[in-house]
């Protein structure tokens, strides 16, 4: 009996990490086939905003990655990006329901949460409102990331798409201010999603903080430049925090005309919780990083800041996080002269707003909703996500609250129940054995195309690119197919050991009764036992018999009629780009491409059928063996090939009729192997 | 294991070519293990056939079929209707199956898709080498867990002859002197010794020199 | 003429032939040989020398043969494929021709199982048919089984054995006529006790016109006592010795007298169906009687030609 393959156990690494569940494998596998549009459809079917995460993403996928083992991990973000970029996106039409509910929901508060719950809502056929407090819809997208990482005009398209489904967006509305929240209902609103997420600064703590000019919130700070503000700048400023909004800050103080910029954090670089990339990228633009340091108090002349006194901080014992506890070193105070500082050590919702109408967190900073994961607060129909209820979190958490929070309301909404919600254990990835790592090839991540220092420090442009075609599907070629590769069947397995024996990586193992594992993480879906295991048990996900039978079959019902009709078996591992398929086929109608994942795949059977429909001629185009994942394939596919030749001869076929194609380390074919081919078919007595 | 090897697809050709409804009958033990008899060779073979049919221009059909074991009546009888609706049966099975075959569907046309080599071992994907001959009275008691029967080219039991020569016999270098390397065994097993006894003279009677063999056990038959 | 040995000739000039069996010894005694040849010297055509007759181990054949031919008795060398392999064979064959004999039988041979060594190994690399074809191949292109030249002549005059009882009964003719296809002369078949069966079995012959292909001699085993009859009906593979020649013998006063004339009156039967170009009798420990016997059916003096 096939052994059941659903449980989360079995969801790729990638899928598991994301809040949201988006399936990366599937959109990486159909930007590896130049799939393109499918691959936003994959994307957008799950996440509202995959432009947005294209860019922003913290991308626990990749953290979890398995191809992480081997080298690095495969650039998932900005494959996302790639994805939701191109002009394919725009072909993307929302599933929407059939029939509205005639149900009204008011979402307060339009960032990722608030767009994630209206856009989810919206496609379940309920009217939305958000409320934004702010001018501009977006949340912290569009007032706390700086442009030069999420351009403004990115964020408004995402919205425009969600707006477009019906929600409707109203700005400049305090709801707990110029709304009271009970009111909502008497609007008609049969349920509210409270989002307002973080916006409030936390304070240092230290004097002179307060009365002094020159000291600024970081989201007060951040928030000025995306609006368009312009606020006043210093020449010299420090940055009190590590997170990504102290980065983000940084970066954007040299942008409006900093001189020096310093962050002062209390821990080390490898503590910092802002993203190791933006800290690199801050750096690389001039950003001084003043570790282990504490500020003590800030100095002023004539009410102005003049420099802000730190003290050098030593890790003592881990504290109740497990981060190790910074502690000072006395004497070791030092000053450091500037005239402006910038508080980021960290935000809280605005939720004394609510503190009359709904309970709050123990310490009074956030929402309270119960612990079910329903994200009920402690007022029927009133629900709670985002960094309002977690404090300050990532988009993609903010997402998947949203989408939490679309399930909770509408099951309310029908029938006035409330899921419960098991929270996943999140477990970190499985490691890979050692021998599968040496056997598997290395091939480079993408090093990111950003602009040149000089030229991001002139304004907010997007620091960096999105990857070109040829490159994204390269990249997504170095995506390792976690599950997708063998499955036993034990019902039909005979102990041959075949398997054991041919596999590239030595991932299945055998019992002394005979037993045959394979370790469907390990594997890699090369498909060599697929077609090597004499009693057919083992299936694939991967281009599976079945699948390359159909692509066969229904490339080839199209061109029939031409001479000599040939059928090349394509190894998507090639260095060709998408015009090279293209013109492929306009300057040889008679050739059939099949592209497959490796032509190691290929067996003798597929190239039987082949000739069973009709061609006169079949290669097997295999690519340069650089390119392919698993080493030693070469010899393999030339064994195969000519030991299928040898059978097709004794069949009555001419060896011109079969051949293998090197693949040149550049395009698909070259012409003159190709009219050399089917010269020889045409000659043939 | 029963080590089995395709015929040659010429051979096989010739072999079915009068018969219009062919089935092709797969055998998922040795043979499948030898890479002759599982669904996927039938699958190649079957193929083969009906291009090299579809190219005389002679007409027919070819089925696909596979038991577990052609060398149990139990299991052949699971497939008495398909064998029923054809005109002959190419078995991928080693010839005690082909010949069960033949047995238990006794108006029928059997054919041997498959030679039947050896008793052997798998030395590696796609190498297996003789072991043993089945000769009904094992002596690797005496010669340190090597036969010299199955392995030695002359069958001596009282080996080497003069033309071991480094290792190798006379016949190929390719072929190990299974007396060296049974003389090297005894050696480090420390039972030299054995080599001084000589062989007495071997009853062939249980090899199959006393005629075709059988085994009974009393207490299972019934 | 294939060798133009006597037997030969004799067939080829549409005589009677009389050939008898003269089994080498379990010892080494060359007077055993010479004093079977002298006893059947003037009675018998040639005279068939048994290979390791019934897997039971005895002299040579080929120095059986030798040991007759220097008496001037013209022998019938028996070879079978039990106990040599093609290349032992094939050298046996060259040196028959060497020493001037001019006959072989070409046989199988018992089952070593039957014999006085049944734990042997039986060679068996080809069968009798394959082992015709040799010789015949080996005598009219000189040629080795695997095509190389011969350098010489190996004048033999081939003969085969036939068992007209054994079954299956109807593939008996069939495989005969492999038999002579393959190169047979002449056939020396199983001792006959039932003759409509062998009648039958004749018409077979006759029917495919087989006995126009080669000379067939019956074969004959005299009966020496009732002991004898029951043994060969119930122990002898592919002989078929019907009950009322066992009845006869049990209820004879002088089995040996009962045993001549059965055996006689089956000759004189033989001689009347189309066909029988002569007999060969196998008086296993009886050689003293062939005299008797051959005189009594009318078959001497033998012919000269």
């Amino acid at each position: 009996m096939r052994k059941s393959n659903k449980s989360s156990a079995n969801y790729p690494p990638c899928k598991y990490a994301c809040p949201i569940l988006t399936d990366v494998r599937e959109y990486v596998q159909l930007i590896a086939e130049r799939k393109f549009t499918d691959a936003f459809a994959s994307i957008r079917r799950q996440n509202p905003l995959p432009r947005v995460c294209g860019r922003i993403c913290t991308h626990p996928c990749e953290t979890a990655c398995k191809r992480g083992q081997v080298e690095e991990p495969i650039a998932i973000a900005s494959l996302k990006r790639f994805a939701a970029d191109g002009l394919w996106a725009d072909q993307y039409k929302a599933a929407l329901a059939i029939e509205s509910t005639g149900h009204k929901v008011a979402i307060v508060g339009s960032g990722p949460a608030g767009l994630a719950v209206a856009h989810d809502l919206a496609l379940l056929g309920h009217s939305v409102t958000i409320f934004e407090a702010l001018p501009v819809a977006g949340g912290m997208l569009r007032v706390g990331v700086p442009e030069y990482r999420l351009p403004k005009d990115v964020v408004a398209a995402e919205i425009e798409a969600i707006v477009a489904l019906g929600v409707e967006v109203k700005t400049g509305v305090k709801i707990g201010k110029d709304i009271k929240l009970s009111k909502l209902s008497e609007q008609g609103f049969q349920a509210v999603f409270l989002a307002i997420g973080a916006h409030k600064d936390r304070k240092l703590g230290i004097a002179g903080e307060d009365e002094l000019e020159g000291v600024v919130s970081a989201v007060s700070f951040l928030r000025a430049v995306n609006l368009g503000e312009s606020p006043q700048v210093g020449k010299q400023v420090a940055v009190v925090g590590g997170g990504n909004t102290a980065i983000d800050s940084a970066r954007s103080l040299l942008r409006m005309g900093a001189k020096v910029v310093s962050v002062v954090y209390r821990r080390s670089k490898e503590e910092m919780p802002a993203a190791e990339e933006e800290i690199e990228e801050a750096i690389h633009e001039g950003v001084k990083m003043a570790y282990l340091t504490s500020p003590v108090k800030i100095f002023g002349e004539d009410g102005r800041v003049s420099a802000l006194k730190c003290i050098k901080n030593e890790l003592g014992k881990p504290d109740a996080g497990g981060r190790r506890r910074p502690e000072p070193v006395s004497g070791s105070e030092f000053s450091l002269d500037v005239d402006m500082v910038v508080c980021a050590v960290g935000q809280a919702p605005e939720s004394s707003l609510f503190a009359d109408e709904l309970k709050l967190s123990e310490t009074g900073e956030r929402i309270y909703v119960e612990a079910s994961g329903s994200l009920a607060t402690s007022l029927p129909a009133i629900f709670a996500g985002g960094d309002a209820v977690t404090g300050p979190a990532t988009a993609i958490e903010a997402i998947a609250a949203g989408k939490q929070a679309a399930v909770s309301i509408d099951l309310y909404l029908r029938s006035k129940e409330l899921p419960s919600v098991e929270k996943d254990k999140r477990e970190e990835t499985q490691a890979l054995p050692s021998t599968v790592i040496e056997r598997t090839r290395s091939f480079s991540r993408p090093s990111k195309i950003n602009l040149s220092v000089d030229d991001r420090l002139k304004g907010f442009d997007e620091v960096e690119a999105c990857l070109s075609e040829d490159r994204a599907t390269q990249e997504a070629l170095r995506c390792l197919h976690c599950y997708l590769g063998a499955k036993v069947d034990e019902e039909r397995c005979i102990s041959c050991l075949t398997c054991v024996r041919a596999c590239p990586l030595g991932v299945p193992t055998v019992s002394k009764m005979g037993e045959i594992s394979i370790d469907s993480f390990a594997c890699q879906a090369c498909g060599i036992c697929v077609l090597e295991c004499p009693v057919q048990a083992i299936d694939i996900d991967l281009d599976s018999r079945a699948k390359i039978f159909k692509q066969m079959e229904t490339a080839m019902a199209g061109v029939q009629g031409q001479r000599p009709l040939i059928v090349g078996f394509f190894d998507f591992h090639g260095n060709f780009g998408a015009g090279d398929i293209e013109s492929l086929r306009r300057d040889y109608p008679n050739i059939v491409p099949v592209m497959v994942f490796g032509v190691r795949r290929i067996d003798t059977v597929d190239i039987f059928k082949a000739f069973a429909l009709g061609a006169d001629g079949v290669f097997i185009a295999r690519c340069p063996s650089d390119n392919d994942p698993f080493l030693e394939i070469t010899d393999r596919i030339d064994r195969r090939v000519s030991y299928a030749g040898r059978l097709l001869e004794a069949c009555g076929k001419k060896k011109e009729q079969l051949d293998i194609c090197n693949m040149p380390k550049e395009g698909l074919v070259e012409k003159e192997w190709v009219d050399a081919l089917i010269g020889k078919i045409k000659g043939m007595s | 294991m029963i080590t089995v090897e395709q015929k040659k697809i010429e051979e096989i050709n010739t072999m079915t070519k009068d018969y219009s409804c062919l089935l092709v009958l797969g055998c998922e033990m040795c043979a499948a293990i030898s890479f002759a008899g599982g669904k996927r060779q039938v699958a190649e073979l079957a193929a083969a056939i009906r291009l090299s049919r579809k190219g005389s221009g002679e007409e027919g059909e070819v089925f696909e079929e596979s038991v577990a074991r052609q060398c149990e009546p139990e299991f052949i009888d699971l497939v008495k209707d398909k064998v029923a609706d054809c005109d002959a049966v190419l078995s991928l099975a080693c010839g005690a199956g082909v010949q069960l075959m033949a047995e238990r569907f006794s108006d029928k046309v059997l054919l041997p898709g498959c030679n039947t080599t050896f008793l052997g071992v798998t030395e590696e994907l796609g190498v297996w080498s003789e072991r043993c001959v089945g000769c009904g009275s094992c002596v690797l008691d005496k010669t340190a867990g090597l036969c010299p029967i199955a392995r030695c080219s002359k069958q001596l039991l009282n080996g080497p002859c003069g033309g071991s020569m480094k290792g190798k016999c006379e016949i190929s270098k390719d072929v190990d002197c299974v007396w060296q390397l049974i003389i090297d065994r005894l050696s480090r097993v420390n039972q030299l010794d054995k080599l001084e006894e000589i062989f007495p003279v071997k009853d062939w009677t249980p090899a199959g020199h006393g005629g075709p063999r059988k085994l009974v056990r009393e207490d299972l038959k019934s | 003429m294939k060798s133009g040995s006597n037997l030969e000739r004799i067939l080829e000039s549409g005589q009677f032939a009389v050939t008898a069996e003269a089994g080498p010894p379990k010892g080494t005694s060359s007077k055993v040989v010479q004093r079977k040849g002298e006893l059947l010297k003037f009675c018998c055509d040639a005279l068939n020398v048994t290979d390791n007759q019934t897997a039971i181990v005895r002299m040579s054949s080929l120095s059986g043969c030798v040991l007759l031919k220097e008496l001037g008795v013209e022998p019938i060398l028996q070879m079978v494929v039990r106990d040599r392999n093609r290349l032992a064979l094939q050298s046996d064959i060259l040196g028959a021709a060497a020493l001037g004999i001019g006959n072989m039988l070409c046989l199988s041979g018992d089952h070593q199982k039957f014999g006085n060594h049944p734990t042997a190994k039986g060679v068996y690399d080809i069968d009798s048919i394959q082992f015709i074809r040799m010789v015949k191949e080996m005598r009219d292109e000189h040629k080795f089984l695997n095509g190389e030249e011969i350098s010489g002549d190996v004048p033999l005059f081939i003969g085969a054995a036939a068992n007209p009882f054994a079954d299956p009964f109807e593939f008996r003719v069939t495989r005969l006529a492999k038999k002579i296809r393959a190169g047979a002369d002449f056939i020396q078949t199983q001792g006959i006790f039932d003759m409509s069966k062998f009648a039958e079995w004749m018409k077979g012959v006759r029917d495919r016109g087989l006995h126009k292909k080669t000379y067939i001699l019956a074969g004959l085993i005299p009966i020496k006592s009732v002991g004898m009859a029951r043994y060969m009906r119930n122990n002898v593979s592919g002989l078929d010795v019907p009950q009322d020649v066992v009845d006869r013998m049990a209820n004879s006063k002088d089995p040996k007298a009962e045993g001549v004339k059965i055996c006689l009156e089956t000759i004189e039967q033989l001689k009347e169906i189309e066909g029988i170009q002569g007999i060969h009798i196998m008086a296993v420990a009886w050689e003293d009687i062939v005299p008797r016997l051959v005189a009594q059916a009318g078959l001497m003096p033998r012919p000269i030609v």
